[in-house]
């Protein structure tokens, strides 16, 4: 157990599978799979495992999703690191081939790969184009390929290790904002499994249900919130497909009172997803969904802080919902 | 197509404004072997290029000169104030070093009129120099950069969103690929409707590795399209050598492939550069089809720079910190840091007589004020209204607030 940035503890994650697997290649481009902690060796995967498995390559990130998805069919594992500006571009090919070949198959095809996918836009002053505030949904909901969202070192290099090993391609959901963090996280190898949510925070009056870039408000919040005498609980979704629907009902059904919390677009974010599975499932649940507007980020940073969900409008709602 | 030999090019200097001195600066450069003069010797060795600079007005090679030190001074006031202002908010992909290629390009397009006969210029993440080459106002400009309500977008785009369709410029754009098949979608429109307006993209090396490259200048091609490739190689495309994303030493060698008119030039040497898009808009508008113009050039800085940084630390936008695969070398920047398009273009100047050494610091002495002054207005302009992030989303109305639940 040591201190580790947040992309210190995912490269240990690849660097461990790349050691175990030497068919297994990692395409980049614009960011380097190198990272250093404190007393720790720096991990440089391109210098250790050359430039036959991990690649720096063009600005085209269809190319690099596409060949990933080709490594895998041929039979290697393979994951890709894409960055925030060109989160969009490989939708098409993991929408249309990642997705379904399986499927297709009669299940046939199989593809052990993974798709690192940048979000960013979560400081002022990203502007719209680099700022990503509709792919967690986008990703989201594609059969066929799991997606994944972690919010802490912790989870991130567990979830790596899982998606790593698995046979289905996963999206996975890389929140720049909060690469800056750092945790207390084993040096050994783990898994964090694929398809279940984690209670962050146990409480019986409200239940605040957030993932990645949210969950440092959503946790802040309920740290206010608590100290002003309401017991919350906080879900971290961290997958976003297959979505963990019995943590929720179970937490719903404890607290009757549900709220999300998306740095995400209001329409067709992952809170809305969440209150229907559990509005299906529990009578007499009580709502509120805190998300970005349905407008793409501006650059200004009075309007950007206005619009994203903080820790206060998170308070406010809450008091709403449950006051 | 101008065929001019160097013996029809020195007696035609004769009859340009000026020529008498501009060729004697030519023979003299071509004995001493000025460093300035090399440029213009290429541009002679090729003789396919016509130098149709020397037809252009004292006034024009002055604009000219001027669009480089507006970018230059612009530049370098912007990355003083990220080291210098805690006030100052704006980021930058500095153009520094590549100032030539803008100004060459802009001189050659039609700037001024109304929006559907002007031509239109499609940019790229790397925008300033650009914008202020194809007219944008400085001043709003400025204030864009740092988010101000009264800036050219309203502080809703910043820096990588720069856009006026007022003097052609459809914008910067944040991302690399599709920006040259939309600009060749603009020349669909133009070849449609019967105008003669070109449309032009500028792009980095890093471009060649897309596939929109390769699929604009295929379809310009078969439709041939008014629509011009500056592809701006700086060598390096984010913190890669563009030789980890394109097999040719001359990116030019594509487009040739895709059976368009490609010319390489010294990107340092704004009337080289003005030659090759000279004849590329002329062919463009009489119906002749795209051209792609690749201009060898460098950028001084880091690929992009904001406030916070110190001098001294990680290079203060001279050295690339995540650059560990391909880094630039010292030794790279300073050579051709030797061969700055702000000297080339003054000395050339000079030695054909439009501006002495004393108009030369005049000029430079009023651009400064120029650019400090649209700094200082800009840092005096309003901060945007916080709930104004809900309009523009559609033509009309504005969304609903959701961050409050």
């Amino acid at each position: 157990m040591s201190e580790k940035t947040w992309i210190y503890a995912v490269l240990e994650a690849v660097q461990h599978e790349m050691r175990e697997d030497p068919a297994m290649t990692w395409i980049f481009q614009l960011t380097p799979p190198v990272a250093s902690a404190p007393g720790m060796p720096v991990i440089n995967l391109e210098t250790e495992f050359g430039r036959k498995r991990v690649l720096n390559t063009t600005i085209d990130e269809n190319w690099m999703a596409s060949t990933v998805i080709g490594a895998g069919l041929a039979g290697s594992r393979s994951a890709t690191y894409i960055p925030y500006q060109g989160a969009g571009m490989p939708f098409q090919v993991i929408q249309n081939h990642a997705a379904k070949l399986r499927h297709m198959t009669g299940g046939k095809a199989s593809m052990p790969v993974v798709f690192i996918i940048e979000l960013t836009g979560q400081t002022p002053g990203f502007a719209g184009q680099h700022s990503d505030y509709e792919l967690d949904t986008a990703y989201a909901r594609m059969p066929g390929v799991r997606c994944v969202v972690p919010s802490n070192p912790y989870d991130a290099k567990g979830l790596m290790t899982s998606a790593l090993r698995s046979p289905d391609p996963v999206v996975f959901l890389n929140p720049a904002g909060l690469r800056s963090l750092s945790a207390e996280v084993p040096d050994e190898v783990y898994e964090v499994p694929l398809d279940r949510a984690n209670v962050a925070r146990e409480g019986s009056d409200l239940t605040i249900v957030s993932s990645g870039p949210g969950m440092p408000v959503a946790l802040d919040a309920a740290e206010r919130l608590a100290e002003d005498g309401m017991d919350v609980e906080v879900i971290d979704l961290r997958v976003l497909n297959e979505m963990d629907t019995e943590t929720l009902v179970t937490s719903a059904s404890k607290t009757g009172h549900v709220l999300t919390v998306d740095q995400s677009y209001y329409t067709l974010c992952p809170g809305a997803e969440v209150i229907a599975r559990i509005a299906e499932n529990v009578d007499g649940v009580r709502y509120k969904r805190v998300a970005f507007p349905d407008a793409p980020p501006p650059a200004s940073p009075e309007m950007f802080l206005w619009m994203r969900p903080n820790a206060d409008h998170v308070f406010d709602a809450a008091k709403r919902l449950v006051g | 197509m101008d065929h001019t030999t160097d013996d029809q090019f020195e007696d035609n200097m004769g009859d340009a404004r000026g020529g008498t001195s501009r060729r004697g600066f030519l023979k003299i450069a071509g004995l001493a072997g000025l460093a300035v003069s090399l440029g213009s010797q290429v541009a002679k060795a090729n003789g396919e290029i016509g130098f149709w600079a020397r037809d252009l007005s004292d006034e024009k090679l002055i604009d000219m000169y001027s669009t480089i030190l507006r970018i230059r001074w612009h530049e370098r006031t912007m990355a003083d104030k990220m080291l210098d202002d805690p006030g100052y908010r704006g980021y930058n992909h500095f153009y520094a070093g590549q100032e030539a290629v803008a100004a060459g390009v802009c001189a050659a397009l039609r700037n001024d009129g109304p929006f559907d006969q002007i031509d239109l210029v499609y940019s790229s993440h790397r925008p300033t120099g650009h914008a202020i080459a194809k007219g944008v106002d400085l001043k709003l400009m400025a204030a864009e950069n740092d988010f101000r309500a009264t800036g050219l977008n309203g502080g809703y785009g910043a820096q990588m969103h720069l856009s006026d369709p007022s003097v052609g410029f459809i914008g910067a754009d944040g991302i690399i690929g599709p920006g040259p098949v939309l600009a060749q979608g603009s020349a669909l429109s133009f070849r449609a409707r019967g105008s003669d307006q070109v449309s032009v993209v500028f792009g980095g090396d890093g471009t060649y590795g897309t596939p929109h490259f390769h699929a604009a200048l295929n379809n310009a091609k078969l439709l041939d399209l008014p629509f011009i490739y500056i592809m701006e190689n700086n060598l390096y495309h984010q913190y890669a050598h563009y030789s980890y994303s394109c097999p040719h030493t001359n990116i030019a060698d594509a487009a040739t492939a895709y059976g368009i008119p490609a010319r390489v030039v010294d990107g340092q040497d704004v009337f080289q550069v003005y030659n090759a898009m000279h004849e590329a808009v002329e062919r463009a508008r009489a119906g002749g089809g795209p051209g792609f113009i690749e201009a060898k050039t460098y950028r001084y800085y880091n690929h992009w720079g904001a406030p916070g940084a110190r001098v001294g630390e990680l290079g203060a936008f001279g050295y690339d910190p995540l650059a560990i695969t391909s880094f630039r070398p010292e030794r790279e920047v300073r050579a051709w840091m030797q061969r700055d398009p702000v000297d080339i273009c003054r000395n050339t100047l000079t030695a054909w007589g439009v501006i002495d050494a004393e108009r030369a610091e005049q000029i430079e002495a009023d651009i400064r004020a120029e650019v400090d002054e649209a700094f200082a207005w800009a840092m005096e302009q309003p901060l945007a209204d916080p709930e104004d992030g809900l309009l523009h989303v559609f033509a009309e109305g504005r969304v609903p607030a959701r961050q409050f639940g």
